[in-house]
């Protein structure tokens, strides 16, 4: 801990020092978590990591694969793109439009000190989270984004993190904060990718406010992360009659892990958290949910697919909490997950607690293989087994990709799913 | 001939089901079989079609000189063996044309052909949805997804259509249809019938084969051919039932 320590003192000085500081002493109590923490009991992430660390971020060039794919892009009309957890302001593109601030948090944390004192870390508990306390306290640059009330963004922004190999030590930590005001709207993309050919290592947080009456639209991709160990945590406290819906689609990893959090604390809030991840070779690919019903006539709805090849391993974790006064509350979980080879195996866990009376909770689970009868229905018409195979999977994790809003976005993820499963039509 | 059966028996798990069943069909020729309910007319045209849970314990069946048995179910569908199934599957997130798509490219690939373009492929599918009156929408839908019982039967024919197979099974594919999908199912099959391919019918109402005239017409029972006639054969069971084949053949079913 002594290198961390004096790492911890090098960071430059910041307005917002004091809650370093506690992030920072949380995390030294709390230490990178064994299997033996219950959390993280199938990911043993402090045997994945490397033994030493280096947050200070890596100056590094814009390499040709970044540049590449930077010119590649559609004509979004919002876009911030981060290289090894450093801004990169020449390659974003950020509009001036009213009601809207799209912003680095360093900037933000000098330009808008009232919203940042009001909302950064403020959905954090850095005595439960070893990761998130982690980022708080060695984060150096992300994305802050706020809409004024009523300020509805159709266009998506998106947020780029790049990552190229650095040191074998190098542990970015990058950050968003999300702000919707009241009545307001908004889509983002956020999408992680391994820009080299060997491995990184990031911890990434979100911390996502839905106003009231807002919504909030969270596409996190997952697509280009091969060798990647990456941490996500995303904290969406959602207000009353408010709307947040995110999906994540994960198609490859050495190992990551999403833990997403979505508190329904005014009344009438919706939460519509899905998933898909496809996994071959030995990635792990854990999901942790928690849907916390605080407040009374929410409603939230999870959907979860994995599919799994060779020996990968998928672990599904997802909590309904339903506290007292969230009377009327309906909430409802699905995870499946498709094996496709008898060595990838899945690990899937709901978990109900509930404290109310008048409420509807349902989950349901299924691991299995691609049915038989559908199976012999694709052969019967001479479609070939392996081109059988991929339509039916194609068909089983689809349902999640739908979701996307943005309808550029969902085509990309589809042609991406095709290619992922090697899938010509 | 198109198709030679010989004296071929199958068991599911360990139950014997087809006990020694024989049949001709020659191309051109269409030829219907009946019988009562559980007698093995669907464990046949399984085993046609190469369902993997059907065992074939002794027997043989040709193919245009190619043996079938030895094929896997979809090189028999790309050979130009087609099924229309008694109880289709929905496939949920796998629209009708996406899988046309695959399965008219498959046959394609193994004729030597290239993939049709797109344009030849959207042509097909309007002229064949064409024939069995099937609308746009359906095609474009998940396949069978929330079909009713004869819109599936109806996606069959659409499908065997596509496929323009040499053999079709049709089993029980007019079971469920109300009178206009009846004659449409079966003017479908008669504008599809040339001199080079050959149907079987498998059906349990004589009505069907007002429309759709039978060369042949078998009764199966306990598992084999117990029967053949031509078409008045069939009026006859509706006429008669089929205690009186019961009693004639009761040494068949043990
Ligand atoms: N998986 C199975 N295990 C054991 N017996 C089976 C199985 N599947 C079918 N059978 C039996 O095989 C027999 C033949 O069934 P089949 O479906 O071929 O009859 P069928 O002549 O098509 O009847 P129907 O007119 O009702 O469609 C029936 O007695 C049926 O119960
Ligand atoms: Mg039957």
């Amino acid at each position: 801990m002594s290198d961390i320590q004096q790492q911890f003192e090098a960071i430059e000085h910041t307005p917002f020092r004091q809650v370093r500081e506690d992030a920072f002493r949380a995390f030294e109590k709390l230490g990178i978590p064994s299997s033996r923490h219950e959390e993280w009991k199938y990911t043993n992430i402090k045997a994945k990591l490397s033994k030493e660390f280096t947050f200070t971020p890596q100056e590094s060039e814009v390499n040709k694969s970044v540049k590449a794919y930077i010119s590649s892009l559609p004509a979004y009309a919002f876009r911030m793109v981060f290289l090894n957890g450093v801004f990169q302001s020449s390659m974003s593109i950020i509009p001036d439009l009213k009601g809207l601030t799209i912003s680095s948090l360093k900037e933000a944390f000098s330009a808008h000190q009232e919203l940042i004192e009001k909302h950064y870390g403020k959905l954090i508990d850095n005595n439960e989270e070893h990761f998130a306390a982690l980022n708080t306290a060695f984060v150096n640059d992300g994305a802050f984004i706020h809409v004024s009330r009523n300020v509805n963004i159709e266009e998506p922004i998106f947020l780029h993190y790049f990552f190229t190999a650095g040191e074998a030590e190098a542990f970015t930590q990058t950050r968003n904060l999300v702000i919707a005001e009241e009545g307001a709207s908004i889509q983002l993309a956020e999408d992680f990718r391994n820009a080299s050919n060997i491995g990184v290592q990031y911890n990434h947080v979100s911390e996502v406010y839905v106003g009231k009456n807002a919504q909030v639209n969270v596409a996190k991709l997952q697509t280009e992360t091969k060798n990647v160990i990456g941490i996500h945590t995303m904290e969406a406290q959602v207000d009353t009659d408010a709307r947040f819906y995110s999906t994540t689609i994960t198609f490859e990893a050495n190992v990551i892990r999403n833990n997403a959090t979505a508190r329904l604390v005014g009344r009438n809030a919706h939460a519509d958290l899905s998933g898909l991840y496809f996994a071959k070779d030995t990635a792990h690919i854990d999901t942790h949910i928690l849907i916390d019903h605080v407040a009374p006539d929410c409603t939230s709805h999870q959907l979860y697919k994995g599919v799994l090849n060779d020996q990968a391993t998928g672990i599904f974790n997802g909590k309904i909490f339903v506290k007292p006064d969230a009377q009327k509350t309906n909430a409802f979980q699905s995870s499946k997950a498709l094996l496709l080879s008898p060595e990838a195996s899945v690990n899937s866990k709901p978990q109900l607690e509930i404290f109310a009376d008048d409420v509807k909770c349902s989950h349901g689970a299924a691991i299995g293989q691609l049915s038989a009868v559908d199976m012999f229905y694709m052969l019967s018409r001479g479609i070939p087994e392996e081109q059988a195979k991929q339509l039916l999977t194609y068909a089983f994790a689809h349902e999640v990709v739908e979701k996307i809003q943005s309808k550029p976005l969902r085509q990309h993820l589809c042609d991406k799913l095709k290619e992922a499963l090697n899938l010509q039509l | 001939m198109l198709l030679q059966i010989k004296n071929l028996s199958a068991r599911i798990g360990q139950k014997e089901i087809l006990k020694g069943f024989n049949l001709d069909i020659n191309a051109g020729e269409i030829h219907a079989i009946m019988g009562p309910n559980g007698t093995g007319k669907s464990t046949l045209a399984s085993v046609l079609a190469g369902k993997p849970e059907y065992e074939v314990t002794s027997g043989e069946v040709w193919f245009q000189g190619k043996n079938l048995l030895e094929m896997s179910p979809d090189e028999r569908a790309r050979e130009g063996v087609f099924l229309a199934f008694q109880y289709p599957v929905e496939i949920p997130g796998v629209s009708t044309t996406n899988f046309m798509k695959a399965a008219v490219n498959a046959k394609r690939k193994h004729q030597g052909l290239t993939p049709m373009d797109a344009k030849d492929f959207l042509k097909m599918m309007t002229d064949k949805r064409a024939i069995v009156e099937l609308s746009k929408e359906f095609t474009s839908r998940s396949l069978n997804q929330g079909f009713s019982g004869g819109e599936k039967k109806r996606n069959e024919i659409f499908q065997m259509a596509m496929l323009e197979p040499t053999l079709a099974v049709l089993d029980e594919t007019d079971s469920g249809l109300d009178i206009d999908a009846l004659r449409i199912v079966a003017e479908g099959v008669n504008k599809l019938r040339t001199a080079d391919n050959a149907f079987l019918v498998i059906t349990h109402y004589q009505r069907l084969l007002n429309y759709i005239v039978p060369d042949h017409v078998h009764v199966m029972y306990g598992g084999r051919i117990v029967k053949s006639g031509g078409k008045d054969l069939a009026l006859q069971l509706e006429e008669k039932g089929y205690d009186w084949i019961k009693e004639e053949f009761a040494d068949l079913v043990g």
